[in-house]
């Protein structure tokens, strides 16, 4: 059963949306800075210069919630414009958290460590499951809810269960994605494990050094062709293939000769039934931490040999969004394949040592693109890929 | 030096969680990430904390450890060098 | 078809390897405790020393399920409510509290939801799909939502279940957060779904955020699949509610309060139609008025 994609929608620090995002992408300019709140202003971030309240309003939002709750319900609003509920369509959606409502909760939490009187409603919102929710409260939808939160990956895993829900006759349409605000949880969760690049990030550099964390959103409408029939809705794209592996070497770090993540895209492209040659972009999940960017490399060589497709990661923009990666990285796709433009892997100057993979360097635009891999790695060896094409 | 080995050993235990040894368990020259302990690059990070809480010392790339944390005798004679 | 190839539970009762939980079930007293096994048959020092109970219940529980099937998994799907909460607070305590520079990982890196699946494929060296799903006191049911996707798309070894654990912190958000007076419990359980006949086959599940009416939910999901009220032989649910059912029996009072016990339920479920002349067992879960959990086992007969 073929799927179509029928709507996009994401924010990050490049764009409140999917326009601004591509001209920013188009304009080869980073959202990446120092940041600007007291959690994230010692290191350079991925951060959506407004507040929640000053989101709320600006997006005119029904609902609130935490930050990830937040973003979510802003993207998947506009990937479900022009839309319309219909009791004979049933609408799932399924969204990709990590963070969930931490950003809250933490604020909170200190409270309890001073031994100060709390407002205990604020960890009402903690739950991964209710940022999910929210997404469902502003547009109005109920029914099959659900949160998956595999780190890195969850999003494109939220888009690869919807995708299979729709194949299987359980739902006709679903909105689906994933969302992650940033919090200090995060920040210092990944300042623990030194992974952090003090610089601007350098995916698929020699001299990487880790990565810049980012926050934000993305999410897709999918929908099979019956429910575009009865919806009236205009296909922008189509989702091909999709899978999910398991690297199964250690919990943080991948495996040197990326062996969940050849497994991921080698199924994804059985399942699009499609050839290796058939792709002709790679959205690599290229953190620029040393060990994923060489796994992943070696990797796309083993699945890809000498005939390695344009490949960037787009992560030198956005920074890592982690849960919403594979959302925004959706997006992404679709947009490389909607204007022809082959977007680059910003900052990048020498290719690594031992795989010499040289990723796209700058913008190339008339680029004929017909089918988009798209990779994002979860901690706990969680490797997810999917493929989009025209 | 052997005092800061045996305190050294306890601290170890207590960082990594090694619940089932005792100091007595870890020789001075054992291979810290050898076969034996099966120690990973967690350890290796909580080593670095384990460095900067007991004794001040900051290790600033998580690489620079491997030498370091190679023994007990190379952690204990790191220490000594850079307090 | 799919049935339960072979099944597992920690919890609050004396459930694990037991060969039926139905004959020994008793409702928890006050400050019941968990029955853990020895973890140390089931997980080596060196990951035993890292892992909070909601990691070493969960693990055991998959081991034990591992030890009772041919092959690998070639699915994993876990539900958890609330996750690792346990490191998640020793995590954030420690970055709140410490002026140093560098921060202890390890409560970090296992403070996330799919830590529970990802420490599974870890020991398991198990390299197929691996899903994590969250969503309230639904997260069992979305995990076997997938698992059945996972057996419908040919997987035949799909392991599914749940687990959650309770930290004293959930003690201060009784009453406000909380509306329970239930006990805070934490339980694992776990089920293998295959292709080959075994004595309880998987009919169907389903979830439903913001129902308007239970009992209409209720009847369209039992007619969809050929199925009544009258016939179900056991009703579990969460919240008291008048089905005019044969059987009804609150599952909250053999696990005590955690959100993904209805994980707990199915199992409870499972065994009473293999120990006793039954041949439908209907869960609902109601545990809270935002969602609705229905699953439908059936016994199966050769």
């Amino acid at each position: 059963m073929e799927l179509f994609v029928t709507g996009y929608g994401a924010i990050s620090c490049i764009g409140n949306n999917v326009q601004e995002i591509l001209h920013a992408l188009k304009s080869e300019k980073t959202g990446i800075q120092k940041g600007k709140q007291a959690h994230s202003e010692k290191y350079l971030v991925g951060e959506v210069l407004l507040s929640n309240e000053e989101l709320m309003r600006k997006f005119a939002l029904k609902t609130t919630g935490s930050r990830t709750g937040i973003l979510g319900a802003i993207a998947a609003k506009e990937a479900f414009q022009g839309h319309k509920l219909d009791a004979s369509i049933r609408t799932a959606v399924i969204s990709g958290t990590s963070v969930g409502g931490m950003d809250v909760s933490e604020k909170e939490y200190r409270n309890h460590i001073d031994n100060v009187p709390q407002n205990l409603h604020n960890y009402a919102h903690h739950s991964s499951g209710n940022s999910s929710e929210q997404i469902a409260e502003e547009l109005g939808i109920t029914g099959f809810i659900n949160t998956i939160s595999t780190a890195c990956s969850s999003a494109a895993n939220a888009i690869m269960m919807g995708a299979r829900m729709i194949q299987q006759g359980k739902i006709d349409r679903a909105i689906v994605g994933g969302t992650d605000g940033l919090s200090a949880f995060t920040i210092n969760g990944f300042k623990s494990l030194m992974i952090f690049d003090e610089e601007w990030c350098r995916p698929f550099d020699e001299s990487r050094k880790g990565l810049n964390l980012g926050e934000g959103a993305g999410f897709i409408v999918l929908e099979s062709k019956e429910s575009m029939q009865k919806s009236g809705s205009n296909s922008i794209a189509r989702l091909r293939g999709w899978s999910n592996a398991s690297d199964a070497y250690h919990q943080t770090a991948s495996s040197p000769e990326g062996h969940g993540a050849t497994l991921s895209m080698k199924e994804a492209l059985t399942i699009a039934g499609m050839k290796a040659n058939e792709i002709d972009y790679i959205n690599a999940h290229g953190t620029a931490t040393p060990n994923n960017d060489l796994s992943e490399s070696q990797a796309i060589i083993n699945v890809f040999g000498n005939n390695i497709p344009p490949f960037s990661s787009t992560k030198a923009y956005t920074g890592h969004t982690l849960a919403a990666s594979g959302g925004i990285e959706a997006v992404i796709a679709i947009l490389a394949i909607q204007n022809g433009c082959l977007f680059p892997n910003l900052n990048h100057r020498n290719v690594i040592e031992e795989t010499k993979l040289e990723p796209i360097k700058s913008l190339k635009e008339g680029a004929e693109i017909n089918a988009v891999l798209s990779n994002s790695f979860g901690f706990g060896g969680n490797n997810s890929t999917i493929i989009i094409s025209k | 030096m052997s005092e800061l080995k045996e305190q050294l050993k306890a601290q170890i235990i207590e960082q990594l969680n090694l619940e089932d040894l005792s100091p007595a368990d870890i020789k001075d020259d054992t291979l810290l990430f050898g076969d034996e302990l099966g120690l990973d690059s967690i350890d290796a990070l909580e080593f670095i904390v384990l460095l900067e809480s007991n004794y001040g010392i900051k290790i600033a790339d998580p690489s620079e450890g491997r030498e370091i944390f190679q023994s007990v005798n190379s952690l204990a004679a790191y220490i000594e060098k850079n307090q | 078809m799919v049935f339960v190839q072979a099944l597992s539970s920690i919890s609050h009762q004396n459930s694990f390897q037991k060969d039926s939980i139905w004959t020994e079930l008793t409702t928890l007293e006050a400050n019941s405790e968990c029955e853990s096994p020895d973890y140390k048959q089931y997980i080596p020092a060196n990951a035993l020393r890292r892992l909070s109970p909601v990691l070493r219940m969960a693990l055991a529980a998959a081991q034990d399920c591992q030890s009772k099937v041919d092959g690998e998994f070639d699915a994993i799907s876990v539900g958890t409510a609330l996750g690792c909460l346990k490191d998640t607070e020793k995590f954030l305590t420690t970055f709140l509290t410490t002026n140093a520079d560098t921060l202890s990982p390890t409560a970090f890196i296992q403070s996330t939801h799919n830590t529970i699946g990802g420490q599974i494929s870890l020991a398991l060296g198990n390299h197929a799909y691996n899903m994590t799903h969250t969503q309230n006191s639904v997260s069992f049911e979305v995990a076997l939502i997938d698992a059945l996707l996972c057996a419908k798309d040919g997987k035949s070894n799909v392991l599914v279940g749940a687990a959650d654990e309770a930290i004293d912190f959930l003690e201060g958000l009784r009453g406000e957060i909380i509306q329970s007076d239930r006990q805070f419990t934490s339980g694992a359980s776990f089920f293998v779904l295959g292709p080959q006949e075994k004595s309880v086959k998987v009919i169907d599940c389903d979830i439903e955020y913001g129902t308007q009416s239970i009992h209409q939910s209720i009847d369209q999901f039992l007619a969809k699949n050929n199925a009544s009220i009258n016939q179900i032989d056991l009703v579990l649910f969460a919240e008291n509610i008048d089905l005019n059912a044969k059987k009804s029996l609150n599952y909250q009072d053999y696990t005590g309060l955690y959100y993904s016990s209805s994980a707990f339920a199915f199992h409870i479920g499972h065994d009473f139609l293999k120990s006793t002349n039954s041949s439908k067992v209907f869960i609902v879960n109601n545990q809270s008025d935002k969602r609705l959990g229905l699953t439908l086992i059936e016994k199966h007969e050769a």
